[in-house]
């Protein structure tokens, strides 16, 4: 059982005798703008690649993922799915050239999430060059519509329409290496939109500012006495607001979310928070909208299950650190679903969502072994038994 | 004007895809191809440059034998990147160093045959930020496929007619249609088919290389045509749709010079060739002005307007390439 984590440290090597060639996956898929919704023309070259590269089957599911299938030596053991999200938060005329230095990779996109897709295209000549096959088919997977307002479809949809069993999932995520997602909290995002009739009006003795209601509505969150367990917490991650400097602020917007590792708190706060928002709208006279753009259930693979402890068997191994933090992501679609599914980062990087995001070269062939160690794993059986908890 | 050529000599690189078919061809005709890429100051671009055609046509289809980086002595770290990521380095000074010391690109291409092996060489600009590798297989494969192609020369964006009544125009940079494009209807009516005539990406057999002269800097482009067109006809001349390019955007002074190297290298050949006479030579310099606080000062650019021979007759390269 442990011989094949033995040859991981040699993989490192051979792994990098190829990097021209997952570098040039990287360039040429990561250099093709992908904005949530509009994934198609990286979707064709990622196509392209994965036909150049002979992978057994290659075409697109039903909800047009990329999806690339290499068969396994197995009639009867199910897929192990590697997965990537295709879409980042640039627009299509955002200078998606990168450059190219010694140690380093630089450009739009680059670490959330070109990289790993570029590593995900390469993974037919990765294993070719390291001989390897697995017993399982490996699908390859790029999802749309993934982060910010695509909230996971593409991962829900390809999910929702695979009709046999799934053995297990990696996800793969260009930036962190030594991130290791198991879990991923209960969660509601929701925006708040308040707006103020701008008709000049009888209605208003005194005319209501939006951004003060936003505040007030703030204020009274932050009252909310909220358990430590189960842990939870509300994060107000964005707002905008107003016009101009010298006048009252007819609307005003907050983004927040609310997690928690309990669903059925996450569900309670949401509702103490509704309560509080027609409450202020009531007092204000002002019309307060909440909506909710995206939510996911708590899951996780236990912290024995074989699959974590293989993973940090592997991570060790190749002296990796493994931090664990909850994410939602990709996983929480595979956890919700009862398939084991870890998510693991390729290399280190910095200048994260914007368009000089940086990752460094090195690391890489270390993240992509990682990558393969777990896949092994997989293969080897240690997500066959135990079912999630 | 027949305009024949422009049918039966222009491809699109979708054309050449198949990379095993070029593998084939290029092992049964045994011939050697290398790539050469002008360097100034292009650390932001060279190792994309040299890491995709390393990965692509080297390691996955052996097409190129050799990349070769000839530079013209960069500030920047363009000659340690370049090596880092696998390239064979020159500064152009030390290659024949005994010759007198010239730079531009020209020079560069000139001075890189001298240090490369291929008997076909594809020259591509080193600032190309979307680079593909089709950028150099596509120029190649017409030199493998039709014995009568020579040289084959880069054009970028669908150019011909799509429907019926719907066109575009050619795309040529402003250079090119409001210099060279006049110049060639003016002499030449032919060579209008070329259409994009500056483009910095070519491929050719050593053989016409080595027989023209290069001038040391913009020129070199259009005197390559002029001389090719000259010498062989335009039949040895293929060109191929690369589609995009990015390109950074020069303004119009940068233009205005260009445009002045060309006009002088178009002159010069074609008083050479006895197209004309010229009562006095050309002067030497471009002369631009600026308004500085009240004052109109000259800002002049000069051009030695310096040339290389044919390779062929330097000594040192006759006896490398054992041709006596
Ligand atoms: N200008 C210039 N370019 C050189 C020289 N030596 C090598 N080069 C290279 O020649 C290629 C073309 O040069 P550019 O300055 O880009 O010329 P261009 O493509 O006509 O003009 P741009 O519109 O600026 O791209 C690039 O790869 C340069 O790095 C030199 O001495 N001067
Ligand atoms: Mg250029």
């Amino acid at each position: 059982m442990d011989n094949y984590l033995d040859k991981l440290p040699d993989f490192v090597n051979t792994v990098k005798s190829i990097q021209e060639t997952i570098i040039t996956n990287i360039v040429l898929i990561g250099q093709i703008p992908s904005p949530t919704f509009k994934e198609k023309r990286r979707t064709q070259v990622m196509m392209e690649r994965l036909a150049e590269f002979q992978v057994d089957e290659c075409s697109t599911d039903g909800y047009r993922n990329p999806i690339g299938i290499i068969r396994g030596t197995s009639e009867s053991k199910p897929p192990i799915f590697v997965v990537a999200n295709l879409d980042t938060v640039f627009a299509r005329d955002v200078d998606h050239y990168y450059t190219i230095k010694e140690n380093s990779i630089t450009g739009a996109g680059i670490l959330d999430n070109s990289l790993a897709v570029g590593v995900l295209v390469s993974m037919p000549e990765i294993f070719r060059t390291l001989n390897l096959r697995f017993e399982s088919d490996i699908v390859l997977a790029g999802v749309i519509q993934s982060i910010g307002k695509g909230n996971l479809r593409g991962i829900r949809h390809l999910l929702k329409t695979w009709h046999t069993p799934i053995r297990g999932a990696v996800c793969i995520e260009s930036s962190g290496l030594g991130r290791f997602n198991y879990y991923t909290d209960g969660m509601i995002r929701c925006e708040l939109e308040c707006n103020i009739s701008t008709v000049d009006g009888w209605e208003y003795k005194f005319k209501p500012n939006a951004i003060l209601v936003i505040n007030e509505v703030i204020n009274q969150i932050q009252k909310l006495r909220l358990p430590q367990k189960p842990r939870s917490r509300v994060i107000f991650g964005k707002t905008s607001a107003g016009f101009k400097h010298g006048m009252i602020a007819y609307d005003a917007m907050l983004g927040f979310e609310i997690q928690s590792d309990s669903d059925r708190m996450v569900k309670s706060i949401f509702n103490d928070i509704k309560d509080i928002i027609d409450g202020i709208s009531h007092e204000y006279e002002v019309d307060l909208k909440l909506k909710t753009i995206s939510s996911l259930n708590a899951a996780r693979l236990k912290f024995n299950h074989p699959l974590v402890k293989s993973t940090v068997a592997v991570m060790k191994k190749l002296e990796i650190e493994p931090i664990s933090a909850p994410s939602e992501s990709e996983i929480s679609i595979f956890l919700a679903k009862k398939i084991p599914a870890v998510t693991l980062g390729v290399t280190r990087g910095e200048n994260h969502h914007q368009v000089n995001a940086k990752v460094e070269i090195e690391p890489i062939s270390k993240g992509i072994t990682q990558i393969i160690g777990v896949m092994m794993a997989i293969d080897k059986g240690v997500c066959d038994e135990k079912r999630l908890a | 004007m027949k305009n024949d050529w422009l049918e039966k000599n222009t491809f699109h690189y979708s054309e050449f895809n198949d990379l095993d078919r070029l593998v084939d061809e290029k092992r049964k005709k045994n011939l050697k191809i290398s790539l050469c890429l002008p360097t100034l100051n292009e650390e932001k671009t060279i190792a994309k440059e040299i890491l995709i055609m390393k990965s692509e046509l080297m390691t996955r289809y052996p097409i190129l034998d050799e990349i070769v980086v000839v530079d013209s002595g960069s500030t920047d770290k363009t000659r340690e990147v370049a090596r880092a990521f696998g390239a064979d380095v020159y500064e152009a000074k030390d290659i024949l160093p005994d010759l007198e010391n010239f730079k531009g690109k020209g020079e560069n291409l000139w001075k890189a045959l001298y240090v490369t092996e291929g008997d076909i060489i594809v020259y591509l600009d080193a600032d190309i930020k979307n680079i593909h590798y089709r950028f150099a297989y596509a120029l190649i494969a017409p030199l493998l496929f039709y014995d009568n192609v020579k040289y084959v020369k880069a054009f970028y964006d669908r150019p011909i007619a799509i429907g019926k009544n719907k066109f575009r125009p050619t795309g040529g940079g402003r250079v090119t249609e409001l210099v060279i494009r006049p110049l060639f209807s003016l002499y030449f009516p032919e060579l209008t088919q070329i259409l994009q005539p500056l483009s910095g990406e070519y491929a050719g057999s050593r053989e016409v290389f080595e027989a023209i002269p290069f001038p040391i800097g913009y020129g070199v482009e259009t005197s390559m045509i002029l001389d090719i067109y000259e010498k062989w006809g335009l039949d040895v001349i293929a060109q191929v749709d690369l589609d995009k390019r990015i390109h950074r955007n020069q303004d119009t002074r940068a233009l205005g010079k260009m445009a002045f190297v060309i006009m002088m290298t178009f002159i010069n050949r074609q008083k050479k060739l006895g197209l004309i006479e010229l009562k006095n030579d050309l002067f030497r310099e471009m002369i631009q002005y600026n308004l500085v606080r009240d004052e109109y000062q000259s800002d002049i650019f000069k051009i030695e307007g310096h040339e290389r021979p044919p390779i062929i007759e330097i000594p040192e390269y006759r006896h490398k390439f054992n041709k006596n």
